[in-house]
């Protein structure tokens, strides 16, 4: 029932204290349209770092030596396995014709060349979410002990540099979230600690009249939500005027953004975000409350 | 109603209280009396939870305050009426929303806290101030303000602190006029105070303290 009396007290507390109030609401807007960005530029990171495998395949060179029969029995092996794809069996010939396709005008190169050097090989392409560096590593290193199979050739660089990034970013971005949210508990914690020392003799009063600990707390905790939620707003709106700023201005002049996505979820979450850190900050600011 | 059993308090190596007992029942009215510093003020605190006793044991109602828990003091002191040396009044908040604090607290809805209060308002002659805030209001009235607050809650249990201390003589027994008849409703009512005329031929108890001890017990 002392809710909305508590809510009432909250927004007087709120009004009276307005300047200091809106400096908090500013410094919160500022940590959260921080982390939207971090947001938004690991969710692109992670989106670019996602379509690349679908390009990756790993190619096995086979033995000279290796007949019809046993190459068969190769390919069928790895049809089997459940991280392949799709398997495509390139022979001396077409590797080699393939070679001079792309040599064109310089496949002089070749000239003078009797015996086809080229070995046959195959290309598998691996399933979208078997595309893991240890996934792959394993595979390479089971394909490479059948017989008949000289060398395994996959991009383990690459794969090594795109588990780098994708890991870079996901760290950095949870230190910045970490970090900003750290900073707005603290500016709530702040904001609440001081109006609380304000009403030191009105909440001693409460104390002795009977009033619970959630009577005494509740007006604080929804400040320090309404503290929150009001940094969410405004970083809200500061997302959205990123979002039109970008998308539609920027973008207009530089068409390769194009393939940037921003998601607007977003939009939605950052009063939530902004409410329940708010709400972290005035709970620790109110600590423990004792009557004796 | 109220036993005091050996109530010692101690601040720091100065002696407020030492071994006091004493019992008020249910009903009475009972003045205590002594001068400054005797420890009157202690004694009321140590009632209403503001201070713990160093020693001995105390009873009111069904409550032992030495076993009570943290979570049940606010539930206590519901039931005890204060009437503050200090008044205690919000001065941002007017005579209704400070005498309605004691009620919200107890989570009553704001129809049934309108209605009480304005009753109570009535009943200490401050209707007409129910806007003013305490600043405005002169020393009799605050007075009445903070009775008003210690009644409206109906404890069982009213205390009051030098509540006549900084007022002339009429404004004075118009205050004791009005604790007579809180008292005559039933609630038990301890007063401290220094001032003799307050429990002078009133028939009621009346506890002696001086430096810290109770050195008698009379009839006023």
């Amino acid at each position: 029932m002392y809710m909305l009396y508590s809510l009432r007290l909250a927004v007087q507390s709120v009004w009276r204290e307005k300047w200091i109030n809106l400096l908090s609401i500013l410094t919160i807007a500022a940590g959260l349209f921080m982390i939207t960005l971090t947001f938004f530029s690991v969710y692109n990171i992670d989106l670019a770092t996602k379509k690349l495998p679908e390009k990756f395949s790993m190619t096995l060179y086979l033995n000279d030596r290796v007949s019809e029969q046993d190459r068969g029995n190769i390919i069928a092996v790895l049809k089997k396995n459940s991280m392949v794809e799709h398997v495509k069996f390139i022979s001396k010939d077409r590797a080699m014709e393939e070679l001079r396709g792309v040599l064109k005008n310089a496949d002089y190169v070749l000239e003078g060349i009797d015996e086809n050097p080229l070995p046959a090989s195959i290309e598998l392409r691996l399933k979208h979410e078997s595309v893991s560096i240890s996934g792959v590593k394993k595979l390479a290193a089971d394909i490479g002990k059948i017989k008949g199979i000289d060398e395994v050739e996959y991009g383990e660089q690459f794969l090594n540099s795109m588990h780098s990034i994708r890991t870079g970013a996901q760290t950095i971005s949870m230190l910045m979230v970490v970090l900003m949210s750290t900073g707005i508990i603290f500016v709530c914690y702040s904001t609440v600690k001081i109006m609380f020392y304000r009403r030191k003799e009105e909440i001693e009063t409460f104390k002795l009249l009977g009033a619970t600990k959630g009577f005494i707390r509740a007006p604080f905790v929804i400040e320090g939500g309404m503290l929150g939620a009001g940094g969410g707003v405004v970083g809200m709106f500061g997302a959205i005027a990123f979002y039109y700023a970008f998308f539609y201005k920027l973008v207009l002049t530089m068409p390769i953004l194009k393939v940037i996505v921003f998601p607007s979820e977003i939009f939605i979450a950052l009063p939530f975000t902004g409410l329940l850190l708010g709400i972290c900050g005035a709970v620790v600011a109110l600590g423990r409350i004792r009557f004796s | 109603m109220i036993h005091f059993e050996n109530v010692s308090k101690f601040y720091d190596h100065q002696t407020a209280l030492r071994n006091i007992t004493f019992s008020v029942e249910k009903g009475d009215m009972a003045f205590i009396t002594g001068p400054s510093g005797a420890g009157k003020s202690t004694l009321l605190k140590i009632i209403y939870l503001s201070e713990k006793p160093d020693e001995g044991s105390i009873t009111i109602a069904d409550w032992e305050l030495g076993k009570i828990k943290e979570s049940s003091i606010p539930f206590l002191r519901r039931n005890i009426g204060v009437v503050f040396q200090d008044f205690r009044l919000l001065d941002n908040r007017n005579v209704f929303d400070n005498v309605a604090m004691a009620l919200r607290i107890r989570g009553i809805g704001e129809y049934e806290v309108k209605e009480r209060v304005m009753e109570i308002l009535k009943t200490v002659n401050l209707r007409h101030k129910t806007d003013g805030f305490p600043k405005t209001l002169s020393g009799g009235e605050q007075q009445r303000v903070v009775i008003a607050r210690a009644i409206v809650g109906e404890p069982t249990i009213l205390l009051a602190d030098e509540p006549t201390g900084n007022l002339d003589s009429d404004t004075a027994a118009g205050i004791t006029r009005m604790f007579k008849d809180i008292n005559a409703k039933g609630t038990t009512v301890i007063i401290a105070t220094h001032n003799r005329e307050s429990f002078r031929n009133t028939g009621r108890k009346v506890f002696r303290l001086d430096n810290g001890n109770l050195v008698g017990e009379e009839i006023g």
